[in-house]
């Protein structure tokens, strides 16, 4: 799947919108876009635009909402390489279970979910 | 830097004169994808502007054309109204001041293609 | 021949779901202070609700997005939140005043304390919601609501004077011995029972757990234009035997025993039988529907996985926002608050979040990039828009009349 030189907006078309696995099994709202760093100072001519190299998920969510920005080591990534088709949902091409931001997720199904009887089955 | 980095910064002409905010980017998939099962590169393309709203727009009614429901699509519209595109090569720095344009930079329809 | 059954079914389920402890409470207090003369506010409050369930469920079955994924994405985050704040809030009170509904109900038919139902119903309702099929859930609980139609079966057997209860209808005036702001006041909670937000996160976020698509759009639209009008009947019948048993007798509604007592009246212990069976019913359905509510709205807004067609594990925080929203609720109704009390005060709040909640249903269901070619109609907007205004202005009223009135005392 490429893009076909398809154009949008970021705020408009990315940003909050829900992010499904290859599953479809829902994974994350992107909360926030990281871009690929830029040069110190005045821009010479011809400096390539950056590119989109994540979606951010996680505490970027509280910090853009009430301003600061967390340390980039509290970020929470998806690699733009895994993202497979952007439309009202973004679908990414690899499963959930291999990303770190869900790890609350599989904590609580660890620890409290998985351990109710019951929780591994279909509901009848 | 994180797209909310961005949003909301002062935007200044060749002479530092504040000409609006940053209110939304715009980006094109043109690059080439990373393997055959991803979305193609998405480079930034450039800046909406706008001279009076300060904050990020998540209705779009102006990029659009669309009006609909009246008024909400009306206040909306009047509301951004003044909004344009900066493309990426009229962008001659990005710092803490803001985003400074280049000399004679062109004001572009904020409409998406 | 299926095709009509499920319709049939359909409808009785939105018959039997529409009305909730909100309603019940709010429309016997009602009756018993203004009679019939603030049943143009129901059937607005019905109007309503058709008007933006129906779109909600259009734009879930048509672009698969839930109501709150959309008010995330078109109110940002931050407008977002303090909607999710809210909305949150007042449905876990709405969701206290079921259980306690349920509670008090059990009290009624057994005379055993309703504090001890407490825990027995929230288990009740958490079983269910871990282990039940979403639509046997839906199903079951909409029709044993349905034994709701006693209320419309006593008034008839109360035998009252109908062009009287027509006058209240048709001329409402502010009865002798009220204050014109105590009727204002109960309009908008009215309103706000009518219109509650979850109803539109629940039927939103079940179009997607039933996996409609386009095609189930006609049926769907069938089910809420005749199911919530008949629903909303059933609401002012009750408003209507409390008109004519306990506005003459100068009876005060404080509890549900004084909403039933006119069914009593009526049908004697069959009726009773019957109505408590209903408002059993229906307080249960409600509490399952509001438990998935706290859960739906939560995950949606962050993304997480949710839903009842999933395992537990594969939506586990939902699943755990729903637990801890259960034991909230059991945790507040033990401290021994009146659960009549924290209904009335829970519909007053629900007006209060609506615009935040219906704007953008209407801005979505006119975006072309989600809803291609179904976008909204011109009478659907304009019915919108003018429902907006009605919307805001409930909201802007709500408090200071809440304040002015002393919350209606």
């Amino acid at each position: 799947m490429t893009g076909g030189g398809k154009t949008f907006d970021a705020v408009l078309h990315i940003l909050d919108r829900q992010v499904l696995d290859v599953d479809k099994l829902p994974v994350t709202a992107v909360d926030d876009i990281e871009l690929s760093d830029l040069p110190e100072g005045p821009f010479p001519d011809g400096t390539p635009a950056p590119v989109i190299t994540n979606l951010v998920a996680g505490a970027v969510l509280a910090t853009r909402m009430f301003g600061g920005r967390p340390p980039s080591s509290r970020l929470k990534r998806i690699a733009w390489r895994h993202v497979a088709e952007l439309g009202t949902v973004l679908r990414l091409n690899i499963h959930g279970e291999d990303l770190d931001l869900l790890w609350t997720e599989r904590w609580v199904h660890r620890h409290i979910i998985g351990r109710i009887p019951g929780g591994s089955h279909d509901p009848q | 830097m994180i797209l909310s980095d961005l949003l909301g910064r002062d935007v200044l002409d060749g002479t530092g004169a504040k000409v609006g905010k940053v209110t939304d980017a715009r980006f094109v998939l043109d690059g080439l994808p990373a393997s055959e099962a991803s979305l193609a590169q998405a480079r930034l393309y450039g800046f909406l502007v706008n001279p009076r709203f300060h904050r990020a727009s998540y209705l779009g009614y102006e990029r659009r054309g669309l009006t609909a429901p009246w008024p909400i699509g009306r206040l909306e519209r009047w509301w951004s109204r003044g909004t344009f595109l900066v493309l990426w090569e009229d962008v001659a720095g990005i710092g803490d001041d803001g985003v400074r344009l280049r000399p004679g930079y062109t004001r572009r329809s904020p409409v998406l293609p | 021949m299926k095709k009509l059954l499920g319709l049939a079914l359909g409808i009785l389920t939105a018959i039997g779901g529409f009305v909730d402890i909100g309603d019940l409470v709010t429309n016997a207090v009602v009756g018993s202070r203004f009679g019939l003369g603030l049943v143009w506010v129901t059937l607005l409050g019905i109007v309503g609700i058709c008007l933006f369930a129906q779109m909600s469920g259009r734009v879930a079955a048509v672009s698969g997005r839930t109501t709150f994924e959309i008010i995330r994405e078109r109110l940002g985050p931050r407008a977002s939140a303090s909607n999710l704040a809210a909305s949150f809030l007042i449905n876990l009170m709405t969701l206290t005043a079921e259980v306690g509904g349920i509670a008090l109900t059990l009290q009624l038919a057994s005379s055993v304390h309703y504090l001890a139902w407490v825990p027995v119903a929230a288990v009740a309702v958490w079983l269910v919601v871990w282990r039940v099929k979403f639509k046997i859930l839906e199903n079951v609980a909409g029709l044993l609501g349905l034994t709701l139609i006693v209320f419309a079966v006593a008034l008839f057997m109360l035998n009252p004077d109908w062009p009287q209860l027509a006058g209240q209808a048709a001329a409402p005036t502010v009865p002798e011995g009220e204050e014109p702001a105590t009727y204002w006041y109960y309009a908008v909670a009215l309103f706000g029972a009518a219109m509650t937000p979850y109803e539109v996160f629940f039927f939103s976020s079940g179009a997607v757990e039933e996996k409609w698509t386009v095609k189930d759009l006609n049926q769907s639209r069938v089910n809420v234009l005749v199911g919530f009008p008949l629903g909303g009947l059933l609401s002012i019948a009750i408003a209507g035997c409390a008109a004519v048993v306990l506005l003459p007798a100068q009876i005060g509604v404080t509890s549900l025993s004084q909403v039933v007592l006119p069914v009593a009246q009526a049908g004697g212990k069959l009726a009773l039988a019957f109505v408590l069976v209903g408002i059993l019913a229906a307080t249960f359905g409600a509490a399952l529907e509001t438990t998935l509510s706290s859960g739906y709205t939560l995950a949606q807004y962050f993304g997480w996985s949710w839903g009842k067609f999933r395992r537990p594990v594969q939506a586990a925080r939902f699943h755990l926002t729903m637990i801890v929203g259960l034991l909230i609720g059991v945790a507040v109704l033990m401290t021994g608050v009146d659960p009549v009390q924290v209904t009335e005060y829970s519909v007053v709040f629900s007006a209060i979040a609506l615009p935040l909640t219906y704007i953008p249903i209407l801005i979505i269901a006119n975006d072309p990039e989600y809803m291609g070619e179904r976008v909204n109609g011109r009478t659907t907007n304009l019915l919108g828009t003018v429902f907006l205004v009605v919307i805001l202005a409930a909201a802007v009223a709500a408090v200071p009349l809440m304040i002015v009135t002393g919350a209606g005392s």
